[in-house]
C-alpha cells in the first residue's frame, strides 16, 4: 500500500487516520463542544440576550 | 500518543497551531463567514462570475454546480494540496477534522425543523419521504450489483436520496469512507443532477404531469435545490414556483436519509462479520454516541425548541466548522484518489438516479390521475 504524502508526516503520523481511543476522545470533545455551543446560543435567546 | 485525558488528542498548541491556521485561512478566503468582513472570497468570486454568466432558468450557475460552504474550501484545499503539497507542520492541526465532523453534524440538527413542511399536505410529504428511502435502497442494491466499494455506494446513496451532496460529507465519519470516495461520489451526484435537470423538462410534457406537481417531481428526482429549480423552471414558471414550495419537504427530512443509509450498512456489516468485501462502517461496533446526540437535538428541533435567530446563529457556527473541516479534507486528497473507480461510481449514480426518476414520475402521475394529488 502506498503512503499518502499529503496526509502523512516523516514520523508516520497520518492526519486522516482516526481509530480506537483517539477517535473516541475526538468524538467526545466534538459532542461536548457542540452541546455547549448549542445550549449557550439557545439559552441566550431564551434569556433575551439574542 | 501519551494519553492523560480526552484532551490529549488535541496535542499541544505549538503542534496544532500551523494546521489550524491553514484551515482557518482557507475557510475565510473561501466563504463569507460570520464575523469576518473579508471580500476576497471564492464565494464572492463565484457570485461575480454568476453575474457575468447571468441566470440559467432563474438559477445561478455556481449554485447548480453546488458551490457552497463545504465545496468552496474543499476546492481551495484540493488545489493547494495538489499544487504545493501539505507541510508536515500542518498535520497535527489538520487532524482536528475528526472532532469537527461530529461537532458540525450535531450543530446541524436545529436546521431541520419538520414542522416547516407541514403546509405541503400529507401526500407530497409522503412522496418526499418515499422518494428518499426508495432512492437510498435502489442505490445500495445497484452498487452491490455492480460490485462498487460499499463505502462509495453508501455516499452515493446518501447524496442521491437526500438530494444534497453535503450528505456524503456527513456520512464520511459514519461509513468510514476515504476522502477520495466521498468527493468522487459527490461529484457523480452533482454530475447526474446536471443531466437530470436537462432531461426532466424534455420528459415532462410527454408524461403529462400538471405544472404544480411537476414542481414536486423536479424536487424529488433531480438533485440539489438549484438543479431541481432549473428543471422545474425549464418546464414553466409555475412549475418552478411550485418546486420552490415543495423543496422544503425534501430539505427537512434529510437527516433521516443519511441515518437510514448508516443503519442499513451497519446492520449489513454486523451480519457479514469476516466478509472482506464489506468495508462500510469500518470498525464501528456500537451505534455512535454523537449520532445519538444528533438525533436527540433533531427531536428537540422538531419540537421547535430552537427558535430564530438562535437556530440561525447555530447554523452560522456550522458554516465555520464545516468550512475548516472541508479545507482539511481538500488538503488530504491527491487527485488520483478522487478519480479511482470513477466510471463505475458514475454508472451506479446514473442507473439509480434514472430508476428513481421513472418510479417517481409514474407514482406522481398515478396520484394525479386518481385524485390523491388534487389539481
Amino acid at each position: 500500500m502506498t503512503t499518502n504524502k499529503q496526509t502523512t508526516d516523516q514520523d508516520g503520523f497520518d492526519f486522516m487516520a482516526n481509530a480506537g481511543r483517539e477517535e473516541q476522545d475526538r468524538d467526545m470533545i466534538g459532542i461536548l463542544l457542540a452541546s455547549a455551543i448549542t445550549v449557550v446560543i439557545t439559552a441566550c435567546q431564551y434569556l433575551g440576550l439574542l | 500518543m501519551n494519553r492523560s485525558s480526552i484532551f490529549s488528542t488535541l496535542y499541544s498548541l505549538k503542534a496544532a497551531l500551523p494546521g489550524l491556521l491553514a484551515m482557518f485561512f482557507i475557510a475565510i478566503f473561501s466563504n463569507n463567514l460570520v464575523g469576518v468582513p473579508n471580500p476576497f472570497t471564492l464565494q464572492n468570486l463565484f457570485a461575480w462570475l454568476d453575474g457575468v454568466i447571468g441566470p440559467l432558468n432563474h438559477q445561478s450557475f455556481f449554485q447548480i454546480m453546488n458551490a457552497n460552504f463545504v465545496w468552496n474550501p474543499l476546492l481551495m484545499g484540493l488545489i493547494i494540496g495538489n499544487l504545493f503539497g501539505v507541510p508536515n507542520a500542518w498535520k497535527r492541526g489538520l487532524s482536528y477534522i475528526h472532532l469537527m465532523m461530529p461537532l458540525g453534524i450535531i450543530m446541524l440538527a436545529p436546521h431541520f425543523m419538520i414542522g416547516h413542511a407541514s403546509k405541503l399536505g400529507f401526500m407530497p410529504i409522503l412522496i418526499c419521504v418515499a422518494a428518499m428511502f426508495i432512492t437510498a435502497t435502489v442505490t445500495l442494491y445497484t452498487g452491490r450489483l455492480l460490485k462498487l466499494d460499499d463505502r462509495q455506494t453508501s455516499i452515493i446513496a446518501g447524496g442521491l436520496s437526500t438530494g444534497d451532496p453535503h450528505a456524503g460529507v456527513i456520512l464520511m465519519p459514519l461509513i468510514k469512507a476515504k476522502g477520495g470516495q466521498v468527493v468522487g461520489a459527490s461529484a457523480c451526484v452533482i454530475l447526474f443532477g446536471i443531466i437530470a435537470m436537462l432531461i426532466l423538462p424534455l420528459v415532462g410534457p410527454l408524461v403529462g404531469i400538471p405544472d404544480k406537481y411537476f414542481g414536486l417531481a423536479a424536487v424529488t428526482t433531480v438533485g440539489n435545490g438549484a438543479q431541481s429549480l432549473f428543471a422545474a423552471f425549464g418546464q414553466s414558471y409555475e412549475a418552478g414556483r411550485y418546486a420552490t414550495w415543495f423543496d422544503v419537504g425534501r430539505h427537512v427530512i434529510m437527516p433521516a436519509g443519511f441515518i437510514y443509509v448508516f443503519v442499513v450498512m451497519f446492520i449489513r456489516k454486523l451480519k457479514n462479520k469476516g466478509n472482506t468485501n464489506v468495508h462500510a462502517t469500518g470498525d464501528i461496533k456500537t451505534f455512535p454516541i454523537w449520532l445519538m446526540v444528533f438525533i436527540f437535538f433533531w427531536a428537540l428541533a422538531c419540537l421547535h425548541l430552537f427558535r430564530q435567530p438562535a437556530a440561525h446563529a447555530i447554523f452560522n457556527m456550522v458554516q465555520w466548522d464545516f468550512s475548516m473541516a472541508a479545507a482539511a479534507l481538500g488538503l488530504s486528497l491527491p487527485l488520483r484518489e478522487i478519480a479511482h473507480d470513477g466510471i463505475k461510481c458514475f454508472a451506479v449514480t446514473c442507473i439509480a438516479g434514472c430508476i428513481r426518476m421513472v418510479l417517481l414520475l409514474a407514482a406522481i402521475l398515478l396520484c394525479v390521475k386518481t385524485g390523491l394529488l388534487p389539481a
